[in-house]
């Protein structure tokens, strides 16, 4: 067990390192990106010594971009390494600092929505496989089709258009109202709170349709299985064939891809977080892609790289520890 | 290799029997069945097989139709549409516009008197402000001291003013400070006078100068010299009295002069201009002898009673010269008279009628014409008076304006002489002071945002696009990229699993841990980081949609190539390719003819499913104005251009279909895969 889980960490970390290069040769190949933005205004300004030219030249010796590809990369792993991120060039603080002002609100958004999605997915999927081909089963299959087949954005769009701009209940965008700074401390948390719920909506109808057919199907299987049939034969009532029998061994596979889908919680919603101009970490890495920000962005794709990895591997140990018929090797 | 076909075998039986059967005379009318007769048993190819079981199920028929509907919707339709994507749809239409613009003329315009203006530029620049200063001062002279000579500026009229241009010549100082006597040269031995020559001091300086510098006292004067350049130095005095330049003056300038100095910046003695030019605590003092008059300047603008008639500046200037005289002027060959009334003035032709008038309160279009009537602008003129008498800021005019027609030009009579009619007119004073005039005017513009009607379906939108073929338009790139982009993953994808699966060992080993790196690669980021790029190159947008493809099929051909290789390792242990070993066909065909073709069902499957996909990337990406760009139509792109707070909340129009249309491509997608894969395999996971 410990050596395979060490075994896997290994490749994680190989798979990393290639990872992280490939997506530094595309940063590092970024036209237009800050530091030319930055050498242009630096050499336009009034009473300006240098060229053009010479301001890139020494603005890239001073970010350490004139090293070349494979040496920049190394550069940058090397202080990666030793928890030295850099500043951000779009936010103009410390990476690590952007990201601990902004993961948390990431984190709340994702876990909440995480949350309500096994409240209502579970169920109804549970309820859809125990009644197949019945009505429960046909709205459920649909709805879980619809809420897969949706753009992100356009769920957005509709929400904000029916809660906020015809009965004007939430705010279109942002995380504060106007009377933000006027609020006692639990109104503060509450107005938050307000601003936080058409974005978790958002998140709850995409990604509960794939929950809701995973756990549909899985049961289905289940309930085929011989030792279903054999429960009923011996005459076991079937509330508790289906919570005790079936229930049980359909939360192996349930369990396994929730565990495994865990770290993705900090990771934020990209196109949602931007959409309603969460400051989460999803929002603020959408800014500084924008905007070239190398070392955010090398961070933030470092970071939701690992988590997926982890992610992948929380789901395969949690596979072994659910089901004891699993051995892993 | 040759094919086995049950049913004809079964046919071929049948006949053989039936013949037999012939041969043997009909002497039994019974038909014996056997139990593999055609009519008992029949047998489908497995293509039919899947279609039986594909067309059974409802819901994947239904896509099906979707999906059909949507291509020959996307695909067909823009054949039988009349307009194009990029096609930009104008209108006549009324906007409220800015008519004209009203002031009351402050800044006073200069035409040239003298054939040739020989006036210096700063002067001339800075006349505006010093005629406001002689309307503040109520002077009717004011002198000026310019770099090469003298001017004078005097009130000719009311609200004329002529400037003209002399000499400057140098009179004297007073005041404290110190005076440049001259420079004494070592050489020569002698001075060289700036200021007025003192006797005796040229002996005074040789016997006293000498170093770097000092002072000496020569009649009780104390005079102080430096070194300069070239063994000379200049001596400098302090002032005491009036020390004069040129010639010497009388007592009676200097009492003029003392009362002046501190009070005003001249004055007149015995008939001649003087200037006192302050420089710290010294005074000079200049004779300006200006008699060439160069400018006459106005504040007036002049309004022709018919409209749209040019005037020359001439004519301007012999008017305003007139002004002052007795009025009556000529200009090329006509005769005029100019008179002032009620503060304007008014030019008669020899007949006596008007003809122009220099009123100070300009009205002219709001693009600076002037080509409004002269009944309109005096029109306009009252109502501001009737405006400005009772402290209001804003007025209704009701005046006839030429009346214009539904494209926009202006209507006429048959004798070409323009209609009118009333229009109302707003009239609104700015906080600059000037008053603008509002009306509405019939203008060819854009079709923005035309609700849905006959001719545009589903109306236009922002850019004056019909809606309707945008979308149809935009089906064809969003439907083209979901299959460019699967086909390419099922290309690359197909190969390195094909390959990995095949042969194992480090192959295997290298394109799974490729695949494991591609599987990592967050593709939404890359993908908005790849756009971001694309956009800072100001890409060509064409080359963006292909680029965004490549990247788009090279991010995900990973699950692909895990696929196929997972069923090849199974398929590879199966007595069909152990026997297709054992013949000795060829590794390629092995793998691409043996092995692939019975991948083909989950490639199938994950293709249709994967286009769903892919389409909502590509529609999320340009959304967000990061995949393909402006003019080309996407499903994403429509909705991206109402996206803004108001447009959303007044065109839901144009981005609930649009947005139902992706949703349904999807879904249909999706209902289609998840038949396919039931069809395929029936007892497979759903």
């Amino acid at each position: 067990m410990l050596k395979y889980v060490l075994k896997r960490i290994l490749y994680s970390i190989l798979i990393l390192f290639f990872v992280m290069f490939i997506i530094y040769v595309l940063m590092y190949n970024m036209p237009m990106g800050y530091i030319e933005t930055k050498a242009r205004e630096l050499a336009s300004r009034p009473g300006a010594t240098k060229s053009y030219a010479e301001w890139l030249a020494d603005l890239n010796a001073q970010y350490g971009m004139d090293k070349g590809v494979v040496l920049g990369y190394l550069t940058w792993l090397k202080s990666a390494l030793v928890g030295n991120w850099g500043d951000s060039w779009a936010w103009t603080i410390p990476v690590t600092e952007e990201f601990h002002n902004t993961v948390w609100f990431s984190f709340i958004l994702g876990f909440v929505s995480f949350i309500f999605e096994i409240i209502i997915a579970i169920p109804l999927g549970i309820t859809a496989a125990k009644k197949q081909y019945s009505f429960t089963d046909y709205f459920t299959t649909v709805v879980s089709m619809v809420c897969i087949s949706m753009p992100t954005f356009f769920i957005a769009t509709i929400l904000k258009y029916v809660f906020s701009v015809k009965l004007g209940w939430f705010d279109l965008s942002g995380m504060q109202g106007r009377d933000y700074m006027k609020l006692s401390e639990f109104g503060k948390f509450l107005d938050v709170a307000k601003h936080f719920v058409l974005p978790s909506i958002t998140i709850i109808i995409i990604s509960i349709g794939g929950l809701m057919r995973y756990t549909r199907t899985n049961m289905l299987e289940v309930l085929n299985a011989d030792y279903i049939r054999t429960a009923r034969a011996k005459g076991v009532p079937e509330k508790k064939v289906i919570n005790y029998h079936a229930f049980r061994n359909t939360l192996i596979p349930l369990v396994t891809t929730l565990g495994g889908s865990l770290p993705g919680l900090f990771s934020g919603a990209l196109i949602t977080e931007t959409l309603f101009s969460i400051r989460g970490i999803g929002y603020a890495s959408y800014t500084s892609m924008t905007q070239a920000d190398i070392p955010f962005i090398m961070f933030y794709l470092a970071f939701i790289s690992i988590l997926t990895l982890l992610g992948n591997l929380i789901s395969d140990l949690l596979y072994a520890v659910v089901d004891p018929r699993v051995r892993l090797s | 290799m040759a094919t086995y076909d049950l049913n004809e075998e079964l046919k071929r039986r049948e006949a053989a029997l039936a013949a037999k059967k012939a041969e043997e005379g009909q002497e039994s009318g019974e038909k014996e069945v056997a139990l593999d007769d055609v009519s008992r048993v029949k047998v489908l190819s497995p293509g039919r097989q899947v279609f039986k079981r594909f067309i059974r199920n409802r819901l994947a028929v239904f896509g099906s139709i979707l999906l059909i509907s949507m291509f020959v919707f996307s695909f067909l339709g823009p054949l039988f549409y009349p307009y194009g994507q990029k096609q930009i749809f104008y209108t006549y239409d009324k906007q409220n516009v800015n008519y004209a613009l009203a002031k009351q003329n402050t800044a006073f315009n200069g035409y040239d008197i003298a054939d040739e203006v020989t006036a210096e530029r700063p002067v001339v620049n800075s006349m505006n402000s010093n005629i406001k200063k002689m309307i503040a001062e109520g002077l009717d002279t004011l002198l000026v001291l310019g770099e090469n000579g003298g001017y004078r500026i005097r009130r000719y009229g009311e609200d004329v003013y002529i400037l003209s241009s002399g000499e400057a010549v140098p009179v004297c100082s007073t005041g404290s400070g110190t005076v440049v006597v001259g420079t004494y040269s070592q050489i020569t031995k002698s001075i060289e006078y700036q200021a007025a020559a003192v006797e005796g001091l040229d002996e005074a300086a040789q016997e006293n100068i000498s170093g770097k510098s000092g002072s000496f006292t020569y009649n009780g004067v104390e005079y102080s010299f430096t070194r300069g350049a070239a063994k000379s130095y200049e001596i400098t005095s302090e002032l005491s009295g009036v020390s004069y330049t040129g010639k010497v003056m009388d007592k009676g300038f200097e009492q003029v002069l003392e009362d002046a100095v501190g009070n005003s910046a001249s004055f007149e003695y015995d008939g001649a201009d003087y200037l006192i030019n302050r420089q710290g605590q010294r005074y000079d003092v200049y004779e300006i002898i200006a008699d060439k008059d160069e400018k006459i300047y106005t504040c007036y603008t002049l309004d022709t009673r018919e409209s749209g008639q040019k005037v020359s500046n001439e004519f301007r200037v012999a008017a305003l010269l007139a002004s002052g005289e007795d009025g009556k002027f000529s200009y090329e060959g006509k005769n005029y008279t100019i008179a002032g009334e009620e503060g304007v003035l008014e030019i008669y032709d020899a007949d006596g009628s008007a003809y122009a008038e220099f009123t100070p309160f300009a009205v002219r279009r709001y693009t600076g014409e002037d080509t409004m009537e002269y009944n309109l602008k005096k029109a306009i003129s009252a109502k501001i008076e009737e405006m400005q008498e009772n402290g209001v800021k804003s007025g209704i005019l009701v005046h006839e304006l030429p009346q214009q027609n539904e494209d926009g030009s202006y209507t006429r009579n048959e004798d070409g002489s323009l209609v009118y009619n009333e229009t109302e007119m707003k009239i609104t004073q700015r906080d600059t002071g000037e008053y603008v005039i509002n009306c509405d005017q019939i203008n060819y513009i854009i079709d923005m945002f035309s609700s849905p009607s006959s001719k545009h379906i589903l109306g236009t939108d922002g850019d004056g696009f019909d809606v309707m073929a945008r979308i149809m338009y935009g089906g064809r790139i969003s439907l083209m990229v979901g299959f460019v982009v699967v086909f390419l993953e099922l290309f690359i994808g197909v190969i390195m699993g094909g390959l990995a699966g095949f042969y194992g060992g480090w192959v295997d080993m290298l394109i799974m841990r490729l695949v494991d790196i591609f599987y990592c690669l967050p593709s939404m980021p890359i993908m908005i980081i790849l756009g971001a790029m694309m956009d800072a190159m100001r890409m060509d947008t064409y080359i963006r949609l292909m680029i965004m493809m490549a990247a788009l099929g090279i991010m995900g051909w990973a699950g692909v190539a895990r696929l196929v290789r997972g069923q090849i390792l199974s398929l590879r242990e199966q007595e069909f390719m152990v026997a297709a070993e054992a013949t000795g066909i060829r590794v390629k065909d092995r793998i691409f003819r043996h092995l692939v073709p019975n991948v083909m069902p989950q490639l199938i499957v994950t293709a249709t499913m994967g286009m769903g996909g892919v389409i909502l990337t590509e529609s999320t990406l340009s959304f967000l104005g990061l995949g393909v760009k402006h003019p080309l139509a996407t499903w994403g792109t429509i909705i991206n251009s109402v996206s803004s707070a108001s447009a959303m909340a007044h065109y839901a129009h144009i981005w609930i279909p649009v947005g139902l249309l992706i949703c349904v491509t999807v879904i249909a997608f999706n209902f289609v895969g998840d038949g396919l894969r039931d069809a395929y395999d029936p007892k497979s996971k759903g």
